[in-house]
């Protein structure tokens, strides 16, 4: 009887360890998405930044319209709706680098764009990573039936073209 | 930047991952960083380490990866980890091997915040990591940035703990192999060079040594000098009596006289049967000059662009070995043409080079928070006495423990 009794106290005691350690862990996942994002939200914002800076190379005329304005467009923009911008600002540079000159200076502002665009791409994995992660988890059928994750909404992946954009020369 | 580099084997012996931590904090330093590495340290007097090292304790022989490694685990070196931990405040923690059961996952269970890991084996079938991949899994999912040195250990990290990695390759400082002069004193007559741990199976000295007879008997004055920590006399005991003249031990060779050892051959030969994920050796030979010929394992493929840049031939194929040692000794034309296609091949190699993406990878993983203690992992530090290297502070300790006795006994 009391050995019965045992028994059941340390089941309820195992299960509740290994709930307030799953809960801890979907937490710090989170944590580790939020942070991956505030991570891969500062390099997009770096590359629009470049991407401004490559206007006073640019001849006037519809290219350099285009960036500037989804440059503006990338910087304002929140979480939702993200990706669009940010490849229709990849768009608006593939088209816009063909009219560069090749100056030094226009050089040195698509060298700051290239480091840029390459930051994202790693900060696109490490975030994709993460959520990778913690959805992987929030799936397992334990923190689905607890509601472990509380109200937190489901990390989504962040897919942009983050490929390489070079000029012709 | 603070940047604080995690290393899980002995830092005194000599090994692919420790060369790449102390150059890679090298080459950070230089780049105005600030860098501590934590490394287990065996037998090195405390005065001849650098000073960006901090030792984490002494480690034990365990068999794995079909060789043996030297780990470092315990109270003592989590306690010391923690410490250094807490005094370095780094930006970064970037841990190397962290599937290794030893001081990198140690460091990756006490902190959290911006952790980057480097994982270099491209060995699938690691015991450690079939064993350790899904038990130890949520320990690493703090892990912020992951780095691969290859696609082959890239595609480990895919396939067996579930994660991306990105590329960054393994580098060599090519300035310091490049024009390095010959040894003196060199035997006359073509030279082969073999460098790396004689007493490991899968370095694959005893497929050159089988070779070896064979090329003596279409070069009759071929030498073969053997550079590398380990048993002479195992090796000794290898040799085909016809050719023991031919071949010289030079037993473990300082850092500083590794280029000038690749540049003493007329070939180098890597004959490595298994587990080598890179081959620096390959590119520290080919940054010197010499010509290489290496055993057909996929990342050697890769590093000499497909046989472009030195010669390929079947993994542990001892005839297949011989035939091309053969043909390149007699070739003095194709042995230019190899040596020209590395030094170009090197260039992507250098650290220099590396490093920068490396900081860029920082950089990315940086903008989270901090290195901190993971306070939800907390456990007390223990007293760090017991290491027989500290006998003041084991017998500090005990005369402490003796006083507070002696207090409650005599009041």
């Amino acid at each position: 009887m009391t050995g019965d009794v045992a028994l059941a106290v340390a089941i309820v005691v195992l299960v509740a360890l290994y709930v307030t350690w799953t809960a801890g862990r979907l937490d710090r996942m989170h944590a580790r998405v939020d942070a991956a994002w505030a991570g891969l939200d500062a390099q997009l914002v770096r590359r629009a930044a470049a991407a401004r800076s490559l206007l006073p190379h640019l001849p006037p005329g519809a290219e350099a319209a285009a960036v500037d304005e989804r440059a503006i467009a990338a910087l304002a923009a929140g979480e939702h709706g993200r990706e669009a911008v940010e490849n229709a600002l990849t768009r608006a540079l593939r088209a816009a680098v063909g009219r560069l000159p090749r100056t030094p200076a226009a050089e040195v502002a698509l060298t700051e764009l290239d480091a840029a665009s390459t930051r994202v791409g790693l900060a696109r994995s490490f975030h994709n990573s993460a959520v990778t992660d913690t959805r992987a988890l929030r799936r397992r059928r334990l923190p689905r039936l607890l509601r472990l994750a509380g109200h937190r909404a489901m990390p989504s992946f962040f897919d942009v073209d983050d490929t390489a954009i070079l000029p012709p020369w | 930047m603070r940047v604080g580099l995690v290393c899980p084997y002995t830092w005194d012996v000599p090994g692919g991952v420790q060369a790449h931590v102390r150059d890679l904090a090298e080459c950070l330093i230089e780049m105005g960083h600030q860098v501590s590495v934590l490394a287990p340290v065996d037998e090195a007097d405390e005065a001849d380490l650098p000073a960006y090292l901090v030792p984490a304790g002494r480690t034990v022989p365990v068999p794995y990866n079909g060789s043996v490694a030297r780990l470092c685990f315990g109270p003592v070196s989590l306690t010391r980890t923690r410490r250094w931990l807490r005094k370095g405040r780094f930006d970064v923690l970037h841990l190397h091997e962290p599937t290794v059961p030893s001081l990198s996952m140690l460091a990756c269970f006490a902190a959290r915040g911006s952790m980057v890991a480097t994982f270099h084996t491209a060995t699938a079938r690691s015991r450690a990591l079939q064993v350790f991949g899904t038990t130890l899994q949520p320990g690493l999912e703090k892990i912020t940035g992951r780095i691969a040195v290859s696609p082959a250990a890239r595609r480990v990290v895919v396939e067996h703990l579930g994660h991306d990695a990105v590329l960054v390759p393994n580098g060599v400082y090519v300035d310091r192999f490049a024009g390095a002069p010959p040894l003196d004193g060199l035997p006359a007559g073509p030279r082969l060079v073999f460098l790396g741990r004689i007493d490991e199976p899968r370095k694959g000295l005893s497929v050159l040594l089988e070779a070896l007879p064979a090329i003596a008997a279409r070069v009759p004055d071929v030498q073969l000098l053997v550079a590398g920590p380990g048993d002479v006399d195992d090796v000794r005991d290898d040799v085909d009596p016809r050719v023991t003249d031919r071949v010289h031990l030079l037993g473990l060779v300082s850092e500083a006289d590794k280029p000038r050892v690749y540049a003493s051959g007329d070939l180098y030969v890597a004959p490595n049967t298994h587990g080598e994920s890179f081959g620096i050796v390959l590119i520290e030979a080919m940054a010197t000059g010499t010509p290489v010929v290496a055993s057909d394992l996929p990342a050697f493929r890769r590093v000499l662009d497909d046989g472009e840049a030195g010669a390929l031939f079947p993994v542990g194929d001892a005839e297949a070995l011989a035939a091309s040692v053969v043909a390149l000794l007699l070739d003095g034309e194709r042995r230019r043409q190899l040596s020209v296609a590395a030094s170009r091949v090197v260039q992507a190699y250098d650290w220099h080079h590396v490093a920068r993406q490396v900081v860029e990878v920082y950089e990315t993983v940086a903008a989270a928070a901090p290195v901190e203690l993971d306070e939800t992992a907390d456990e007390p530090d223990v007293e760090d006495f017991g290491q027989e290297d500290d006998p003041g502070r084991v017998s500090e300790a005990l005369r402490r423990w003796l006083a507070v006795v002696r207090e409650r006994v005599a009041p």
